[in-house]
């Protein structure tokens, strides 16, 4: 084989597996911090759940606050892009909040861990610097989606809390007991499309003028 | 090992209290080492500098001259 091709191979194999190392760095990061808490968690037992050293642990990152900020800040911004996918602040408010829910349940639905994370981040001292971005760009879009609602005369004009509370907190109730897998008084539950959408349906009906 | 194209530098130290780091911070700017972090979290107590001039050998000598356990981790 030519020298370079084989060189520039080999250089592309190598970074594949370094990518799939950091990944499998991320995963097991997000594993171990809700297992064990931020105090719980160190560089060790990280690098002994990933089979590496710790001296490759601190190629990547400067320290454990440095990882979990690194690793919060990605999470927060996968989970985001999720809920945003598609959305676009043009839309009815119908549209606009059944867009949100698709999108909601799909995110916190496919990253139970991820989300479990976000949790303990949010009341964690890296809430500051994690969230701070995040909130932006939510009010970049889903603010500007409120104001026209009411611009539009589709809702009420309400604190935005008001707005958030009746508009996602039955959502966030649902997911709650699916993930936990059961519901008030123990009782078992499983979120179905069909309670998904006819909760949607009784939201959606509040909100109506 | 290097990330980025610089070399990062990791060791294994007893800095472990607040004026030890406090100590260091004057010694890595006597010697402008601009590039460290010192895990002070970690029961290793890493110590990270990153930088394409220093070896290995150096870091350990200055730091073991002030007193401070220093070795390579690996």
């Amino acid at each position: 084989m030519n020298i370079h091709l084989y060189l520039q191979l080999n250089q592309k194999r190598m970074r594949i597996r370094d990518v799939n190392k950091i990944e499998l760095v991320k995963e097991k990061a997000v594993e171990l911090l809700v297992e064990v808490g931020f105090e719980g968690f160190t560089m060790a037992k990280l690098a002994k759940l990933c089979s590496i050293s710790v001296a490759t642990l601190y190629i990547y990152y400067k320290d454990k606050d440095d990882l979990i900020l690194q690793i919060g800040l990605e999470e927060t911004k996968k989970l985001s892009a999720m809920m945003l996918e598609g959305f676009d602040p043009d839309f009815s408010f119908a549209d606009g909040l059944r867009h949100q829910w698709k999108n909601r349940a799909r995110s916190m639905l496919e990253n139970p861990l991820s989300c479990k994370v976000i949790e303990q981040l949010k009341t964690s001292t890296y809430q500051e610097k994690i969230f701070e971005s995040m909130s932006e760009t939510f009010k970049q879009t889903l603010g500007v989606f409120m104001d026209k609602a009411v611009a539009n005369g589709e809702i009420e004009e309400m604190p935005m809390e008001t707005y958030w509370s009746v508009a996602f907190g039955p959502l966030y109730a649902l997911v709650r007991f699916h993930t936990e897998g059961h519901s008030i008084g123990g009782r078992p539950f499983i979120l179905t499309d069909d309670i998904l959408w006819s909760t949607f349906n009784l939201v959606l009906k509040a909100f109506k003028k | 090992m290097e990330i980025n194209g610089s070399s990062v530098l990791l060791f294994k130290t007893n800095i472990r209290t607040e004026s030890d780091k406090q100590l260091m911070t004057q010694l890595m700017q006597q010697h402008e080492i601009n590039h460290w972090t010192v895990d002070q979290d970690d029961v290793d107590c890493v110590l990270r500098i990153v930088s394409n001039e220093l070896q290995l050998n150096d870091i350990i000598a200055l730091v073991n001259q002030h007193g401070y356990q220093c070795e390579e981790l690996t």
